[in-house]
């Protein structure tokens, strides 16, 4: 039965029969699906598809960043300090994990990814390097910096996400599920790499 | 109750190309006439004139184009490229999964590469013409961008996923490959250019001699500056 029907015979529903997913839903879900469902899905403003990329590129370049700094750093750093090998594990284990999240995401959006990748490759392999030799204290001063940094660039990187979602909304269009996923994992990153 | 979005907006912008053409409906109705009037009157204004007069616009139609002839071109790679994907489709709905079932990547870059060679067929006679008009220097730039986007949906369709500094390299080296066979092919006389398949497996073949030549060289100053490094350690330098 059509929702507009339902509506009209009880008048105030919280619950109807949902035809599409065989079960009782709530209303208010149901009319949003149903008015949603009914929207064209079109992509996204070039403007904004090209901030997303670059978005995403330079969170992968960062990433790639961070796990070829800990790399370096960690046989040099647990050779000297073994009691450290296990938090610098976990973060190298971290780190590698957003890595992977930032390469299946620009492989699934067919984002190019930077062009520099080998000159960041090695300059992160020589600041790791070159901050483990100094020691563990060099080598800490190094992650807190990083760290800091990075979680500076993640904050103003979801403020401007929502400001674009907000100016979207503002044109009265809705922003698909994908996106706002985005955002919250670029969230959750960033919380990750404060924690440290 | 929400209002209803006009829209939503979508990250997926793959999705909607095959279904939208970047050409407006009545560039795409001449173009698409004048493609046909290519085999007898080549890439010409003439061919242009011919296909705005048969869709039943006048003569003076073809100053939508500002780029002339070098727009008709440009339809033919556009359409060409996006065609790779309908095919794609086609073959993934056959019932035994089509000819790309079971192939590695790089066996699908070839049927892929091979496939929009082949699409050449009918105008072949007159790509030469073609390659001129796209060598002006004032189309060079937009030529070149365009191999570099056929470049990228073939490895894109094929299912390639790499996101590191060899997604740089399997594109320029497709380009190269694919610049090649297309002008060899202008002047293949053999059947059902045989000749064509022949040269192109030869290239595939020159860029992974080349790559496994690369590779084992890095492979081989990789394992020495290692080497060195442990030496060095084992010695007690504490680097």
């Amino acid at each position: 039965m059509a929702l507009s029907a339902v509506i009209r015979r009880f008048p105030a529903p919280s619950i109807v029969w949902s035809q599409r997913k065989c079960r009782w839903v709530s209303t208010a879900a149901e009319s949003r699906l149903e008015t949603v469902a009914n929207s064209p899905k079109v992509p996204l403003r070039r403007e904004d598809r090209d901030f997303l990329d670059s978005a995403l590129r330079v969170n992968q370049a960062g990433e790639l960043a961070a796990t070829l700094i800990y790399k370096a750093q960690m046989p040099l750093l647990s050779r000297a300090h073994p009691h450290l090998r296990p938090l610098m594990k976990h973060m190298y284990d971290q780190e590698a994990g957003h890595f992977s999240t930032f390469n299946s995401l620009l492989a699934r959006h067919r984002v190019r990814p930077t062009a520099l990748y080998p000159v960041w490759r090695l300059a992160a392999t020589v600041l790791g390097w070159s901050t483990g030799m100094m020691g563990r204290e060099a080598a800490m001063a190094c992650t807190e910096a990083v760290e800091t940094e990075i979680g500076d660039h993640y904050n103003g990187q979801v403020r401007l996400l929502l400001k674009m979602i907000g100016e979207m909304e503002a044109r009265g269009e809705e922003v698909s599920e994908e996106i706002r996923h985005l955002v919250d994992t670029v969230r959750r990153i960033r919380d990750e790499e404060l924690e440290q | 109750m929400r209002h209803r979005p006009s829209c939503i907006r979508s990250y997926h912008p793959y999705k909607h190309e095959s279904n939208s053409s970047p050409f407006n409906p009545t560039e795409e109705a001449v173009l698409a006439a004048s493609l046909r009037h290519v085999p007898t009157h080549g890439f010409t204004n003439a061919s242009l004139s011919l296909g705005a007069r048969e869709v039943g616009y006048l003569d003076i139609t073809v100053n939508l184009f500002p780029r002339g002839v070098f727009d008709l071109v440009n339809y033919h790679l556009v359409t060409k490229r996006l065609a790779l994907k309908k095919l794609l489709d086609i073959q993934a709905a056959k019932d035994d999964g089509g000819a790309l079932t079971g192939l590695g990547i790089g066996a699908r870059v070839r049927f892929l590469t091979l496939e929009r060679l082949m699409a050449n067929r009918p105008i072949i006679h007159r790509w030469q013409e073609a390659l001129a008009i796209m060598a002006q220097p004032s189309y060079v730039p937009a030529s070149i961008a365009e191999l570099a986007r056929l470049s990228d949906e073939i490895w894109f369709l094929a299912g390639d996923t790499s996101v590191d500094s060899s997604w740089y390299t399997k594109r320029a080296s497709l380009s190269m490959i694919y610049s090649s066979t297309e002008l060899f092919m202008t002047q293949d006389k053999s059947k059902a250019f045989a000749g064509t398949q022949k040269f192109l497996d030869r290239r595939f073949e020159d860029v992974r001699v080349v790559g496994r030549g690369i590779s084992n060289i890095g492979n081989y100053l990789d394992y020495t500056a290692h080497s060195f490094i442990n030496v060095l350690r084992s010695k007690g330098a504490k680097i």
